[in-house]
């Protein structure tokens, strides 16, 4: 530490990222608060989901008891832990890790679906790290966040159909995979935004490029 | 080099602006410290001294981005050269911890060191003799971290600091949270370890009497981030002993301060001056602290007390950690609800048990600022934050905003109105917390260690404000420490064990106990050795077994085959669940099975009505997949409760070979469930003595999940940070290649679970081939 150093920190723009400000170069360079963000992040959505999921249940089960592929609709926001994950440190692998842990503690707790939780976290995972993907890791706004979160989707439908809505015919499945697909798009995507932005703006990312956005949006 | 004395801090031209703030928090900062010397900083809140701390230990950059310039050497190389060179104790206990047991977080150091694990028992023993966590004082080291009290865990992030054998030690604001007499140790504790190791000590304090004796050097640092005075303690205190009081310093030899004199206007009283506004009557409150897995750990912390709470008088709360006092708080307040006991608050419907009443109903009569005063913010402006309750218990509001603009001001908040609470100093939070508190005019107030940690403007304001509840006829409820707020109390009521044990306007008459009781709150440990067989397999074939069942719904066709398989499947749970041998078993393995089967069966039900509804309403189709569904839920439900999350980590490091430090962030990650378990809920406790608890409609309550889910997220990044700093400072950045103190063997009862895993697959080969449907 000699001389002035202005540090790459999040200010690092790539040429035509736009006006997105991007996560310390090389990507692959995780810092030890990228990790542990990403992990306690994971943690803490699998709370949130425990606290979600007891509220959730009712109008869930009403939609379900009416007509059960439109339930797809209300599961989006098991989806966020994986695109906020990623909209936040901005690296490969983020959303993954993030969406995994999540699903860990949803597994070690005891939540519905056992140890095939870890299952459909990775490929929820998988998914957003997929739509982070098709932009480069180099856009981070809303657009990206709802492919991220409808992306999340898809890998997961297949999963269960294949697992559970086995009996269901064909145009079931697809209507499930779309209402999933959009509840992705909507509650994690749009939400999962929203979200970033409130932390952003609460000064809970000043270690992270959202953290940085929102200082440059202040006036002054 | 050699025979020279180690430990030189060189500090040259250190400037330091993190992004998004106008000026550099260090400003051209030139220090030099000798070998061995022991300084003590201090400096008026935010001046800068934590952030000097982090630059001598070289981790400036770990969670901020900005511009640096200058160096800081330690025996001229960076300090960052060797991981541990520099050690750092941070002022939150607990803040730092990564691991279940002591030894496994002293241990975290020398594992970022690349020791082999063989080598780590001495040195992680020595660590703990020298911070008095040692057998010989009770404290093995695979005692869990869970139960150590706030110093103890001071003690410990210094056990893990001085493994490393350090030759610099920092360390801020180690005993702000702690009561006087932990502090003690703590200072005790220090003072023989940098004795003995000849260790250069830097020290962050803003109440200096305790450790002037202690130290060579007091350097003060002014709030323009510069250095203003430099020196033997006693000259520097001559000096400026007075500028620094002004500033909010404890300074030995300067009085205390007095509180603030608030004069509000008045509201008319709930209840008449004497009379009593919360009365307990053998009141016994239990903690159930549930493990991931869903064992229950159930501690009795307060044991029959009787207090009564008069309008218009204080009363303290004393005794040493653990020993009840904030859970007779809210138990007061009707915050929680009693095991044993009824608690009576005035004015409350008669019948009705205080923790059964509504939000609005509660925030009436009842204010409660918790330590955590971040907890208690509800609200998105500082204006808001002072008005909501107001607003929620429908006092007039031209009466509330004449008092909150009166508080807002005697307290220093006044320019701040428009201001997000969340960002806030630690000092500011507290003194909106309460004010907060008592704008609408409760009769009751409950404050949980309102002036921990606080400098002395701080607690001029908070004492001020209290005071001024306690005139206008509040009843008021302090748990402390604080010789200054004691002094001021009605009553000082104390408490050991749960208990209370002295009353009085001293504390001194003598309360006689029932006989019985030990002397701490920690449950008694008669450890049960009798586990099930499930429980001899590690982590990895756990799940690998419950993981097996993916490939069922390709086999099973008919009901009959699922059928068939679950069977196999319960014969090999009822195997797995037998616990052989003699002596207690460990409870909860029956509870832990019958609580996921609960939530399968959820699962299966609503599989099996879509199924019904959506396949033709065929029910024959429908059971069969409910059997077949049922079939891939039975394993887990059985082996998932004996996956231990503390050995998880190892696991899947040394076994998958998975990368290092995201295994270590994901585990000291899950060490932190229970604690972001118990912040959800303060959070929406806090929500509900604020008068903004959600009622029974599902949007409000899912408005409420999303609010507290925010307020959740934003703590855990602050933690984030901390640890990422604590980490960082134990040689964590650069640990890619580690070892581990915990062995991850493969044993026996791996492969059989694995093979017990496959059984199933099998019989659903062979039910497939028999039963051709």
């Amino acid at each position: 530490m000699t001389n002035t150093t202005t540090t790459p920190g999040t200010s690092g723009r790539l040429a035509g990222a736009g006006r997105y400000v991007l996560a310390t170069r090389p990507l692959g360079r995780w810092r030890t608060v990228d990790l542990l963000a990403a992990a306690l992040l994971g943690v803490a959505f699998g709370v949130v989901y425990w606290a979600f999921g007891l509220v959730y249940s009712g109008p869930a089960a009403a939609l379900e008891a009416i007509y059960p592929p439109a339930q797809g609709l209300v599961f989006g926001p098991w989806l966020l832990a994986g695109v906020v994950g990623g909209l936040v440190i901005r690296r490969p692998g983020a959303a993954l890790f993030a969406e995994m842990t999540a699903a860990s503690v949803s597994a070690l707790i005891g939540t519905k679906w056992g140890a095939t939780t870890l299952v459909a976290g990775f490929l929820q995972g998988i998914g957003a790290e997929l739509g982070f993907a098709l932009f480069r890791y180099a856009a981070f706004g809303l657009l990206a966040a709802i492919v991220a979160g409808a992306l999340s989707t898809p890998f997961e439908t297949i999963y269960e159909w294949y697992m559970y809505w086995t009996d269901w015919d064909l145009v079931q499945k697809l209507v499930y995979g779309v209402c999933f697909a959009i509840s992705g798009a909507v509650l994690a995507g749009g939400l999962g935004f929203a979200l970033t932005r409130a932390l952003a703006s609460a000064g809970a990312l000043n270690a992270f490029p959202p953290g940085q956005e929102a200082r440059d949006r202040l006036p002054g | 080099m050699s025979g020279d004395p180690l430990g030189r801090v060189d500090v040259t031209g250190l400037t330091w602006r993190p992004y998004g703030r106008p000026q550099p928090i260090l400003r051209d900062l030139d220090l030099r410290i000798e070998p061995g010397e022991r300084v003590l900083l201090a400096g008026p809140s935010g001046s800068g001294k934590s952030t000097l701390l982090r630059g001598l230990a070289g981790l400036l950059l770990t969670a901020d981005a900005g511009e640096l310039s200058g160096s800081v050497r330690v025996d001229g190389e960076d300090p960052q050269a060797r991981a541990g060179l520099v050690g750092l104790v941070l002022q939150d206990p607990g803040a730092g911890v990564v691991a279940a047991s002591l030894g496994r977080d002293v241990a975290f150091g020398l594992e970022n060191l690349g020791m082999p694990p063989e080598q780590m028992p001495e040195p992680v023993a020595a660590a703990l003799r020298a911070v008095r966590l040692d057998p010989s004082r009770g404290f093995e080291p695979t005692a869990p971290t869970s139960a150590l009290s706030g110093g103890e865990l001071q003690r410990l992030a210094l056990a893990g600091a001085l493994a490393m054998a350090p030759r610099v030690l920092l360390l801020d604001e180690p005993t702000a949270m702690l009561d006087a007499e932990s502090a003690g140790v703590v200072r005790a504790v220090v003072e023989e370890a940098a004795r003995e190791r000849r260790l250069t000590l830097v020290v962050v304090e803003h109440r200096l009497g305790p450790w002037l004796p202690l130290v060579d050097r007091l350097v003060v640092i002014g709030a323009d981030g510069g250095i203003v005075a430099d020196g033997a303690p006693a000259d520097v205190v001559d000096e400026h002993g007075n500028s620094l009081a002004a500033q909010g310093i404890w300074v030995p030899g300067i009085p205390d301060p007095e509180p603030l004199d608030i004069v509000l206007a008045p509201k008319g009283r709930a209840v008449e001056h004497g009379a009593p506004v919360s009365e307990a009557r053998g009141v016994s409150v239990r903690h159930t602290s549930r493990s991931m897995s869903g064992r229950e750990r159930v501690v009795t912390a307060v044991r029959d007390a009787d207090l009564t709470i008069e309008a218009g008088s204080a009363v303290a709360l004393v005794g040493p950690s653990g020993s009840g006092k904030s859970s007779l708080l809210a138990a007061l307040g009707g915050l929680t609800a009693p095991a044993a006991g009824r608690v009576e608050l005035a004015g409350a419907p008669a019948g009705m048990p205080p923790h059964r009443l509504s939000s609005p109903e509660l925030a009436r009569r009842v204010a409660w600022v918790p330590q955590w005063s971040s907890a208690a913010l509800v609200t998105r402006t500082v204006g808001e934050e002072v008005l909501v309750t107001a607003r929620a218990t429908g006092v007039d509001d031209e009466l509330a905003r004449e008092r909150a603009e009166v508080l807002l001001e005697r307290l220093g908040l006044a320019g701040l109105e428009a201001r997000d609470p969340r960002l806030l100093s630690g000092g500011e939070q507290r003194r909106l917390a309460v004010a907060a508190a008592v704008v609408h005019g409760p009769a009751l107030v409950l404050a949980d260690e309102p002036t921990v940690g606080q400098d002395r403007r701080t607690w001029a304001a908070v004492m001020g404000v209290l005071e001024a509840a306690r005139r206008e006829g509040v009843g008021l409820v302090v748990t402390t420490h604080d010789d200054g707020v004691m002094a001021r109390a009605d009553e000082i009521v104390r408490m050991r064990a749960g208990r209370i044990v002295g009353r009085g306007r001293d504390g001194e008459v003598v309360v006689p106990t029932a006989a019985g009781g030990s002397d701490t709150t920690r449950p008694d440990a008669e450890p049960p050795t009798r586990r099930a067989l499930a429980a001899y397999a590690g982590p990895l074939s756990l799940l690998l077994a419950s993981l097996l069942v993916l490939p069922l719904p390709a086999l099973l066709d008919s009901w009959r085959q699922s059928l068939v398989v679950l069977a196999v499947e319960v014969v090999l749970g009822a195997v797995a669940l037998v616990a052989p041998g003699r002596g207690p078993v460990v409870p909860g393995r029956w509870r832990a099975l019958a609580i996921r089967l609960g939530w399968a069966a959820l699962a299966i039900a609503g599989v099996a009505w879509s199924t019904w509804l959506v396949g033709g309403r065929n029910t024959e189709v429908a059971l069969s997949a409910a059997v077949r569904v049922l079939t891939l839920l039975v394993p887990s439900a059985v082996l998932m409760p004996f996956v231990d999350p503390d050995e998880l980590g190892d696991h899947l490091a040394q076994r998958v070979r998975l990368p290092a430090r995201p295994v270590v962030a994901f585990s000291a990650a899950l060490q932190r469930f229970q604690a972001f378990g118990e912040l959800w809920d303060q959070l929406v406790l806090a929500r509900r003595v604020r008068g903004v608890g959600a009622g029974r409609s599902v949007v409000a309550r899912m408005k409420e999940v999303g609010a507290v889910a925010l307020g959740l997220l934003v703590g855990v990044f602050s933690q984030a940070s901390t640890l990422a700093l604590a980490m960082d400072a134990r040689g964590f950045a650069g640990a890619y290649r580690r070892t581990w103190a915990g062995p991850a063997t493969w044993r026996l009862a791996d492969t059989l679970v694995v093979l017990g895993g496959l059984v199933p697959l099998a019989a659903a080969l062979l039910a497939h081939s028999l039963f051709l449907e």
